[in-house]
């Protein structure tokens, strides 16, 4: 079966790449949305854990929910961050799951992935990895995680239901999906559905 | 909400939706987003 999706999806990750490449070169410049150490402060984050992290690893975080707070990830589990940005969140289950867990990041803006992997190694965070990758084809086995987590990003994803059955794929039976994004109360006109500046602006 | 369907038709069950958090409140978008009634949302979802 196939959908017919609202917007060109090559379009929309372009412009998608492009505001989160100066959300990584550019993390107090002027965005639309909050970034960093106040927003993490916003969505409730545990403030012990962000305060470890140094400015690099939380200055691009621009997340619009908080995807620990309904379940706390758990010592050992092997967790895959879509979308994973600057690494923040990715950083936050890293010290959850411990030297014994493993973290992998995927995300598909080169500057954001560089920050990421510069982040992890000056952190001696060896059980974090970054992969180049899109949440509708997770560089990752099948059945291999524990846990998924994503903050603001199937909302960025023209086919949702393609990222969902590509989440499904990845997390081993039983395996739990925890992610934050953002929905609306009203309903959105189709006209603004299909203006790809409203999507990322 | 759209996202519920989204996961159940994907094959997810115990699906759990945490409260409305304010994200853009004081932003620059925050006046684009409280036009369409935009929030954050914390989701927990379980593969069977």
């Amino acid at each position: 079966m196939t959908t017919e999706l609202p917007v060109d999806v090559d379009t929309l990750r372009t412009q998608v790449r492009e505001k989160y490449r100066d959300v990584a070169l550019d993390p107090h410049g002027q965005h639309h949305f909050h970034t960093g150490r106040p927003l993490a402060a916003r969505l409730g984050y545990d403030a012990d854990i962000v305060d470890a992290l140094p400015d690099r690893a939380v200055e691009s975080f621009a997340g619009v929910g908080n995807p620990f707070s309904l379940r706390q990830i758990q010592p050992g589990e092997r967790v895959v961050d879509v979308g994973s940005g600057a690494g923040f969140d990715s950083f936050v289950a890293a010290t959850h799951v411990g030297a014994t867990g493993r973290v992998i990041g995927i995300d598909m803006t080169a500057e954001m992935l560089t920050k990421s992997r510069v982040t992890a190694g000056e952190l001696g965070f060896g059980h974090v990895e970054f992969r180049e990758g899109l949440a509708e084809t997770i560089p990752v086995e099948t059945g291999w995680a524990d846990v998924v987590i994503s903050n603001g990003v199937i909302n960025l994803c023209a086919d949702k239901q393609a990222v969902f059955a590509e989440i499904f794929r990845v997390l081993r039976p039983g395996g739990i999906l925890q992610f934050a994004d953002i929905a609306n109360g009203r309903p959105v006109p189709i006209e603004a559905i299909r203006d790809i500046d409203l999507w990322t602006g | 909400m759209g996202w519920h369907k989204m996961l159940e038709d994907s094959g997810f069950d115990q699906i759990t939706i945490g409260p409305a958090v304010d994200t853009f409140g004081g932003a620059i978008g925050e006046q684009k987003a409280r036009s369409f009634e935009v929030y954050g949302y914390a989701f927990l979802a379980r593969r069977p």
